[in-house]
Order: structure tokens, then sequence, then C-alpha cells
């Protein structure tokens, strides 16, 4: 078995004993919290979750006798035991926290593992006492149940909601007759796939199913309660069915992703705050308790702060141009008054203040994407041996440093493309071989900085996408019509994988079936104001390319205006400005382009680009400007009427209602109060290559 | 002996079963239930590969399929004719040793399974089941399996 370099084992080592620290925080909190309030399922879930995932850090990282005392945690704290004495659960989740404590600082020093005789008996106790409750009554149905689906799923399960198609949780008791749970919980499966969208599923594979009671499902489906009620009662298989439809009301408030975000962060940071002080006198007082030992020196603030700070930033920013236009008044009015210099230089020592504090905010956010990155090699390993496969992953530009909330939102779909890549992108070792590839296949993640955006980059070099299968597929699935697909561009046909029903959820695959399809991944992407794109050639593997903005918050641009609206690039997307005469533009296949020297240059006008004809003709002049404009490796050549300066524009999102075409990124506000709108400049290539048959744009 | 209310298709007319096993017992003993259930015996098998042309014959409302015989395994005939007939509705009849098997062949598209030795009442109920899905939202595996990115 190859083992990570000892240089990346280390790092993992540090990452979890970060987030074990975080986790053992919560923990700590939640049982301060049964002790008040001691039948609270919720808190006892949320316990649940957290002992789980500390099960599964430790275990990843080869902590197992952690691991194990984590097992034997999570067996106390289901329902049935837990319901029995809150009070006493309340120490039980007490204690844990300190014996995981005590492991965890053992294992981050090194030192002799301590001997938890106290702990054991105390779990031992519990486990004996409830014989009286070992057989359940009528009422107990409703015991079992948890729903305690990731952030994610949760999000899922909200969008499906709020698009109005009926989501079910669904529990099923696995018949305790069943001699064989594998089987059982396949057909279940396939039953709840035949029956709607599954969302999210507990267990995730087979080979949990073995030990488990209880099957728990988020199901999209348009069948009536009823009748999913009589397809989920599997004779000989289920005992029990329990179906509940979760409506809006019942999903957390946060709609968006941010939002999300936000509220765990809070959340969080709630735990840190008293965490701070409280945490010291913990550490003081639990004897045996070596964790004090464990300095920390990161601080931790809730994100709502930090975006408080931001925005007055940003407020400050628009206070700026404000000043500085009725500067530019006075002067015209005052050209002789001494006052006017002395104004300007502290105009410009303040601006030169807000830049810099603008910066300090902005770099509180970011993180580098090696924090996400780390922990994909093991994934990679794997998955890989999952699937029989030989993978390598090969990571690049780990120090891209990107805003963290952005960040944390990629976690989930950077994961499901790199588990795609190894299982369905790169071919077995034979079928490698065969195609005169090494049978060794390879991963990349690859993240640059480009423009004001991040790029971030799986690519794989396997068997590359079938197309005639994915417009197969899409016609099958009702997403576009035959004719459609017939006339499709590869490169359309190619994104059909990311229409919603295109997902082909009903993989039988462990790896990767689990119901998160591509469209998912898309609407995160949106959600962040990013954009995906796919690009493959059979037989030579396939790449996705996530583009995320490097911040929400704000940009340096260039303002120019066409037809008398006013427009704004990002400054970052400029390579040079130049004038032209009408003479100097010539026409080549319907497109004006400029020679510019020895270069050619596509000609664009914003009045061309097809959404933007609303916009006024501009003016018939003999000279104009032309912005080149680079983006990728593709430039081309605005033409605009004049030019209005460089500024600091705060990005203010716009409403999908409002603007209804994608070449406009944002608007933001200036100093005078105009309007201004940020051009997209990704799709504004995107949309000139594909009018341009020879993409011969450079 | 228990009585069973009969077990008929949407069109009122007896559910025709196709059984599959290559021990001539057991095939009888599946074909006395089935008549308990008033179901018609419209035809049998002893390996896969009959069982494949015996299913393109007659196209059963049902298949009962054993998982081990000889020529061609209770899976290799379930991927086929689910691959031909994505409504085909296949119970696997096992023993309790074999739920590798099981699990491939529910992989493969069968809808059920059912424990030898078979008890008719369990039968029964599998079969109401099975018979109460509509066949058009039933889960046939997806062709594209191997290169879709879901």
């Amino acid at each position: 078995m190859s083992r990570p370099s000892e240089d990346r084992s280390g790092e993992l080592r540090a990452l979890f004993f970060e987030s074990a620290a975080e986790l053992l925080q919560a923990l700590n909190e939640a049982g301060l919290e049964l002790e008040a309030r001691p039948a609270d399922e919720e808190v006892i879930r949320r316990v649940r979750r957290v002992v789980h995932t500390l099960k599964g850090d430790s275990a990843a990282c080869g902590l197992h006798k952690l691991s194990e005392l984590a097992h034997e945690l999570e067996d106390v704290l289901t329902p049935q035991v837990a319901g029995l004495d809150g009070a006493e659960l309340a120490e039980v989740v007490l204690t844990a926290a300190d014996s995981l404590q005590a492991m965890l600082a053992a294992y981050q020093k090194n030192a002799k593992l301590p001997t938890l005789d106290a702990f054991h008996k105390m779990i031992r106790r519990l486990l004996e006492t409830p014989e009286t409750a070992s057989n359940p009554g009528p009422g107990a149905a409703k015991g079992p149940t948890q729903f305690a689906w990731t952030e994610y799923e949760q999000l899922m399960i909200s969008e499906a909601v709020h698009r109005g198609e009926p989501v079910y949780n669904i529990a099923l008791r696995i018949d305790a007759t069943s001699l064989m749970r594998a089987a059982a919980f396949q057909l279940i499966r396939n039953v709840l796939h035949g029956s709607g969208t599954v969302i999210a599923l507990r267990p995730e594979d087979n080979l949990a199913a073995a030990t488990v009671e209880v099957v728990e499902a988020a199901l999209a489906s348009t069948q009536s309660e009823e009748k999913l009620f009589h397809r989920c009662r599997i004779p000989t298989i289920v005992s029990e069915v329990q179906i509940e439809r979760v409506v809006a009301s019942q999903m957390p408030e946060h709609e968006l992703l941010g939002d999300l975000l936000e509220a765990q962060a809070a959340k969080f940071v709630a735990a840190g705050a008293e965490g701070i002080e409280a945490d010291k006198a913990a550490k003081t007082t639990t004897p045996g308790s070596a964790a004090a030992a464990v300095a920390e020196s990161t601080l931790r603030v809730d994100a709502a702060r930090i975006d408080a700070v931001m925005n007055l930033v940003g407020e400050l920013i628009i206070g700026k141009s404000m000043l500085n236009r009725t500067l530019t008044e006075f002067d015209k009015q005052h050209s002789h008054d001494p006052v006017r210099a002395k104004l300007a230089d502290a105009m410009a020592f303040q601006a030169r203040i807000l830049d810099e504090l603008h910066k300090c905010v902005l770099k509180i956010r970011m993180v580098p994407v090696e924090q996400l990155f780390r922990r994909f090699p093991r994934i990679v390993r794997d998955v890989a041996k999952q699937c029989g496969k030989d993978v390598a992953l090969e990571v690049s530009g780990q120090n891209t440093d990107l805003d963290k909330g952005i960040l944390d939102a990629l976690a989930e779909p950077l994961m499901h493309l790199v588990r795609n890549a190894v299982d369905h992108g790169v071919g077995s070792p034979e079928e490698r071989l065969a195609a005169a590839k090494p049978a060794r296949g390879t991963v990349y993640l690859n993240a640059y900085h480009q423009g004001t955006q991040v790029v971030i980059e799986v690519r794989d070099d396997g068997r590359g996408i079938d197309l005639t299968l994915v417009r197969a597929h899409a016609v099958k699935k009702g997403v576009v019509k035959p004719e459609e697909a017939e006339r499709m561009s590869d490169q359309d046909a190619l994104n059909l994988i990311f229409e919603s029903g295109f997902s082909t959820a009903r993989e039988v695959t462990e790896v990767s079936g689990r119901g998160i399809g591509m469209d998912v991944v898309r609407t995160v992407m949106d959600r962040l104001k990013g954009s995906i794109h796919v690009s493959s050639q059979r037989g030579r593997g396939t790449t996705f390319q996530l583009r995320v903005p490097l911040t929400l918050a704000s940009i340096q641009a260039l303002l120019f205006r066409v037809g008398g609206r006013l427009f704004a690039v990002p400054l970052s997307s400029v390579v040079e400005i130049t004038r032209i005469t009408d003479h100097q533009i010539h026409k080549v296949d319907q497109r004006e382009v400029l020679r510019l020297r020895e270069q050619i240059l596509t000609l664009v006008r914003l009045n061309h680009l097809s959404r933007l004809r609303s916009i006024d003709l501009p003016s018939v002049k003999k000279r104009n400007f032309v912005i080149v404009i680079g983006a990728a490796e593709k430039r081309f050549g605005l033409v605009v009427d004049s030019l209005v300066g460089e500024e600091e524009l705060v990005i203010k999102a716009l409403p999908g209602e409002i603007v209804s075409s994608d070449l406009v990124s944002g608007a933001s506000i200036l100093g005078d109060g105009t309007v201004v709108l940020i051009l997209n400049v990704p799709v504004m290539v995107s949309r000139l290559s594909r009018a341009t048959p020879l993409g011969a744009i450079a | 002996m228990k009585q069973f209310g009969a077990l008929l298709r949407k069109d009122s007319q007896p559910v025709r079963y196709l059984v599959v096993d290559d021990s001539v017992f057991a095939r009888k003993n599946l074909i006395k239930m089935i008549e308990m259930f008033g179901g018609e015996l419209a035809g049998e098998a002893g390996d896969g590969l009959t069982a494949i042309a015996e299913y393109n014959r007659i196209k059963p409302d049902i298949v009962l399929m054993d998982i081990t015989m000889p020529q061609m395994e209770g899976i290799e005939a379930v991927e086929r004719i689910v691959r031909q007939h994505a409504d085909a509705r296949i119970v696997m009849v096992s023993s309790v040793g074999y739920q590798e098997n099981i699990l491939a062949a529910l992989q493969k598209g069968a809808k059920h399974f059912v424990q030898k030795p078979v008890k008719p009442e369990v039968l029964y109920e599998i079969l109401r089941y099975v018979l109460s899905d509509d066949p058009s939202a039933a889960g046939a595996p997806l062709a594209l399996a191997g290169e879709s990115r879901s």
C-alpha cells in the first residue's frame, strides 16, 4: 500500500487536528445544551453527526483507536438509547469530548495513548440499561429517523423544493428477518431510483448496508405519497415505511449558498466566541487534558463581521469617488484657490489608505486553494482502488488564493468532478494499454488566477466523453429533440451534460452514483457567479474548467461609453487601448477586423452582440477608440465612442429579472449616482468564438 | 391448504409466468404455487439460453429465475432479457448463500428476489408487489452507465 509522502500525510494530519478541535468544540457545546434540554432530538442528532464525522476523519488519518472510540460513542447515540435518560447522555457527551480530546492531544504529541476505562464503562452501562427499550413499541418507528443530510444535500433538497418539486424524506426499516442485507439494500435502491430522483441516501453503499437497519433517503418524485408508500413497502425487505414530505418552511431559511455558508460560519464562531475564554478555563480545569499544551495561533472571527467591514469599505470607495467628482468641479470653479492643492493632497492620502484597507479586508477572506486540494490525493487513491484502476493525481497551483467562502462552496462540486474523472474518465489499465496509453491514468488538478477570476481545472487523460452517447441520452431523457441533437455543434452537445434532467442518477457504481448530476455542479457555479466549461477529446481526455470570481466585492474597471450608455470592463482584462480611424477597419467574412502591429484583431461593437441591441447606435464618427481585451488566449477589440476613465467599482449584483443578458455580470453606482453596467468578458469571448466558425481571433 | 386470492393482470386475464430452474423438482414446486395464485404457466426453461428464447417467444408477465444454472447463469440471462425488454419483470429465486449473485442480478435489472425454500405466502406478496409496479416507471439499467458523467 503506497502511503502519501511524509510531507503530505503531515499536512493531512495538521488539517485533521485543526478540524477535530472544531468538532470537539461543537461536541462540548452540544453536551452543555443537552444538559439544559435533555430530550432535544435536534441536539442529539447534531452530536451524532459530529461524532460520525470524527470517526470517519480519524479513520482516514489512520488514528484507529480514536476512530474506534468515536464508533463506540456513536452506538450509544442511537435514539432509543439516547431518548432514555437525557441528563446522563449529556454527561456521556461531555466525558466523551474530554476523552477524545485527551486522545487527540496524545496523538498530536505522539505520546502514549491514555486509557479510558471510565469512558468505556460508561458506554457499557448505557448500552445495557435500555433493555426495556430494546423492544420498541409502535411509537418507536419515529425514533430511528435522522435525515442528517450534509449541507450540500440540504441545499439540493431546498432547491428542488423551491423549484416546486415534491421532495420526501423516506425512512425504511429493513426487515429483521432478511438475511441478505446488501441485496435488500440494492433492491431498495432500485425501487427508490425507479420512483424519482434520489437526492441523498444513507447508507451510501452496499457495504455499509450490511449492518444497517434503517435506510434513509431524500427523494424528489412526482408520484403521490400514497403510491410511494406502497412502492417502498417491499415485501420481505422492508418492514416499516415512514414518509414525510419536505415543505419549504421546514427548510433552513438560507436559500442562497452564500447565506448557507455564512450561517455555517456564524454557527462555528458562536462556538468559538465564548470558546476562547471558556476553552482556556476548561483546559486548565480538566485534569489529564493535555490539549492545553497545543497553542492556537489563529483567531476565528465571525464571517458576518468581516462582511460588514467589507461592505463599509465598499461604501467608502463610493464615497471616495463622490469626493473626487466634487473636487473636479471645485477645480473648474476656483482654479486658483490655494485650498485646492491642499484638498487634492488630502484626497490622495486618503485614497491610498483606503486602497490599503480594501486590500487588507480582502486578504482576510483569502486562503490558498491548497486547503481544498490536499484532500484529493487520498480521494483519488481510494476511488481508483475501488474501481480497479491505476490513477495518479497531479496537483499544481496550490498557492492560488481564493475567498474562503467560495472555496468551501467549491468543495463538493470539485469532489464530484474528481471522482467522475477517476471513475468514468480514466479507463481500466487494459483499456488504456489497448489505446496505446500508459496503464496508469493521470488526473490533473490545477488552479490559477486569470484576471479577476480564479480558474480551477480538473483534467484527465482518459477516454473522453462520447458525444454520440451524450446526444442519444439527451434525446432519450427528453432534454433535446432528436433534430436538435443532430444539428448541435459538438461543444453544444457536450454542454448537454449540464442540463437538468440529463443526470444519470441511476448509475450503479458506488463511486459517483450518488444521484448528484452535473446540472447541480453548474447550479453551484451559477450561485457563485462563476462558470463551468467542459472540453473533451475522444480518446484524449476531458477537462472541466471551473471559473469563480476572486472575490465577490469589487473590481478595478475601465469605464467607457457606447451609444450614450456607460459601461465598464475589468481593468485586468484590458490589454491596451488604441485609436483608429474608419479606413483602418477592414471587412473579412462579414467581420470587422483591425490590423494592429501585424496582428489581425476582430472588432466587436456592443450593439452587434445579440442581446444588447437596445443600445442606441453609436454616433457615426471618423475616429473611434478600440479597447483591446484579452481573456484566456483570445483577444478582441471593443469599439467604443469615448473613454471615461478608470475607477474602482463596488459590484452590486443584479437580479436575473433586471438584466436578461449574460453579457453583463453586474452593475455599479458611481459617485454621482450614475449606474454603470459591467461587461462579462469571458461570456463575450465565448459568444464571439461561437459566432466565428474559424475561431480565428487572436 | 391456505387459500390465496387470484393475482390477475390489469386486464383481468391470468398472469403468465415463465419458470426457469435447472431442477425439475424446483420448477414443479414453483408451478404449483403459481397455479394456486390463479396464474398460468406460459413456459419453462432449464437454463439461461432457453430462458431467453422462451422469453422472446411467449413474452411472459413474470419470470421466476434461478441463479445457478448450466449453460448460462441467471444473472447473464437477466441482463440479456432486460437489455431487450426494459419492462421485463424478473424475480430471482435463490438460496441465501448467493447474496453476491442476487446483488448483481438486481443491478442488472431484476425486480425482486425470493429465498429458497420458497414459501407460498412470501412469493405471493412479492408477486403482488412486482405486478403492482407500473412498467413505465420501472428501472432498467442505463445503457450509458460507462460514459455518462452523472
